[in-house]
């Protein structure tokens, strides 16, 4: 009995965060004028004609761009875990002259964020000749300041017997950092799929950066729904509904080792 | 002993080191670099073409000169670039709509903040009283906002939440006896839809923070209290708040980065623009606004990068009173 306000809050916090959700996928069989009705919730009937748009490239090459969105956030997410990854491991089991030093440089990043720097990155991207490259959307950001910070923390939990051991096998730095990856698995996944989420969602860099046939899926779904409605909302609906899919799908994989790297990392 | 020892290392250190200050010199000290050179330059230096200079016979037929249209860019006369100092800022420092843009974003960062920490926090809390299935399912529930595009988020908040037959005003504010609000065109009403935008989308993931921070939490710490007797208050004060304090710092940090970096968000929502009236123009969207102008493309990228620049500070300040507020605030 206690518990019922309790399941009370959460049921209306939940059903806040899905509904609009649902209301979403449903809303991509409605009419326009079924969607302007925000209150109704199930179509009239269900056409797959918008998912068939979107899949023939009636309106814009939409798979051409979630492709590249894929490529972008997959490349990033997975470069920028290792490369953070790395730093942490030597900031925080190696003792070097100037690493605190270091440390404070590298994490200076977070202070000025890729897009407050987005008109200099889009000059010097344009100078390199990578401007409408995908590569010029993969790469900055790859330098996280936070990954640095987090993974400073993650390193710092392995007990330092280990490293001693290492070294008394003779093995590298670099040999030991390799070996030591599976063991912090879960927060090598954690970070990797945040960083996904981010770069995923990633919109003023792209609108920069690429060339009209190189485009990602925020900008695909902003240019789905224009001002001037000569595309049927159900497109939109069914555009962002499949932006949905391979976020939900990475974090239902991943979601036990999530949890279970950031408990081990708030134990302190 | 801790950890390897620096000098044996060198070539080890070079490895681990070098990829990440590699990408960081390129894609952040370089930009940087030309960002801070572009702001000291003068504001309305342009590329000047010939033609312009040199007014040429256009008697020619129309045809001609439209092929020849692309040839005088090999010999473009570019005004050199002139060092003003300061002057950038100093334009910055006194335009009104920066002020209006910076004073937006920092209401749009705290705003966000004092609504999810607490919110996240009682989440989480509750939470944890919860058996396994039910809390994992529920929290996953309550990410799903935090893994959606922005611009995904907007487009909802654009045809189900707002409007008069939206769901904020058929399911909230009619019921509880107001006016039906239109949420963004009425000025006074464009930023806290759009921090109810941040609230909607963060606090999922803040809450699945704080629930592993509550969950880190020794059992006998409970089992103490239950014994002892302690009130609500003081086991919230003494044994939950202390599990979740450095994740709540971790969040703030995420969220002051986040906020000021929003640009998704706004930018579908208002096309851009700032708004009636600017009450929703953030920084990012200033910043875009000046650097292109209607996308005539006469970029005033001058002006532009030294606003980018003045962010660094003010960020760099609130992350400051941050980390100071952890010393006094949350050190017991």
């Amino acid at each position: 009995m206690k518990r019922i306000p309790s399941f009370l809050f959460l049921g209306v916090a939940a059903l806040i965060c899905v509904y609009p959700f649902a209301w979403m996928f449903l809303s991509s069989f409605k009419t326009n004028k079924e969607i302007y009705q925000p209150t109704l919730f199930f179509p009239s009937d269900y056409e797959w004609d918008s998912y068939a748009g979107l899949w023939s490239g009636e309106y814009l090459p939409f798979f051409d761009y979630f492709l590249h969105s894929l490529l972008v956030s997959g490349g990033q997410a997975l470069l920028a875990t290792l490369v953070t990854a790395a730093a942490g491991f030597a900031f925080s089991k190696i003792r070097f002259r100037g690493s605190a030093w270091l440390f404070g440089v590298a994490i200076l990043v977070i202070l000025v964020p890729k897009q407050a720097l987005a008109v200099p990155l889009f000059e010097w991207m344009a100078w390199l000749g990578w401007q409408g490259d995908l590569w010029s959307l993969a790469l900055p950001g790859v330098a996280s300041g936070l990954g640095v910070i987090f993974f400073t923390q993650v390193f710092r939990k392995v007990p330092d017997e280990l490293i001693d051991l290492a070294q008394v096998e003779g093995l590298s730095p670099v040999r030991t950092f390799v070996t030591l990856l599976p063991l912090v698995a879960p927060a090598l996944m954690t970070f990797c799929f945040l960083h996904f989420i981010l770069s995923w969602q990633e919109h003023l860099l792209p609108l920069l950066m690429l060339d009209d046939e190189n485009l990602t899926l925020p900008i695909a779904l902003a240019k789905l729904r224009d001002s001037s409605h000569r595309i049927p909302e159900s497109v939109g609906m069914a555009a962002a509904t499949l932006s949905l899919v391979p976020v939900v799908l990475l974090f239902g994989l991943g979601f036990r080792k999530m949890k279970t790297a950031l408990v081990e990392l708030s134990l302190s | 002993m801790k950890g390897f020892m620096g000098g044996k290392a060198g070539i080890s250190l070079l490895c681990l080191l070098g990829p990440f200050f590699a990408l960081w010199g390129l894609f952040w000290l370089v930009p940087l670099g030309m960002g801070i050179d572009l702001s000291l330059q003068s504001p309305d230096f342009r590329p000047v073409h010939r033609d312009e200079v040199l007014p040429q016979d256009t008697s020619s037929s129309s045809s001609l000169t439209f092929l020849d249209w692309r040839k005088p860019q090999v010999e473009v006369e570019v005004e050199a670039p002139r060092y003003v100092g300061l002057d950038n800022f100093e334009k910055a420092v006194a335009d009104s709509k920066f002020h209006k843009a910076l004073g937006n974003t920092l209401i749009y960062v705290f705003g966000s903040i004092l609504v999810i920490l607490p919110l996240a926090f009682a989440l989480a809390v509750n939470l944890r009283s919860l058996t396994r299935i039910p809390r994992g399912v529920l929290v996953f529930l309550l990410m799903i906002p935090g893994l959606a595009l922005p611009g995904v988020l907007s487009t909802l908040f654009y045809l189900f939440f707002h409007g008069r037959t939206g769901a904020l005003n058929q399911y909230l504010v009619i019921p509880l006896g107001f006016d039906p609000v239109n949420w963004m065109m009425d000025p006074a009403f464009i930023m806290p839809s759009l921090i109810i935008q941040a609230v909607w989308r963060w606090t999922g993931l803040v809450t699945l923070f704080f629930l592993c921070g509550l969950e880190a939490i020794p059992r006998w710490q409970f089992e103490v209290a239950r014994i002892e007797g302690v009130g609500l208050w003081m086991r919230v004060r003494s044994i939950l708040f202390p599990g979740v304090r450095h994740l709540a710092l971790f969040a703030a940090v995420f969220l002051v980065v986040d906020g000021f970096a929003a640009f998704s968000g706004a930018y579908n929502l208002l096309g851009g623009s700032g708004g009636i009236l600017d009450t929703g123009l953030l920084l990012v969207t200033y910043v875009y606004q000046v650097a292109f102008p209607g996308g005539c493309g006469r970029f005033k990228f001058n002006g532009a990068a030294a606003m980018s620049l003045l962010v660094a500070p003010v960020t760099a300040f609130l992350l400051f009173l941050l980390l100071q507020a952890r010393k006094s605030f949350f050190s017991r």
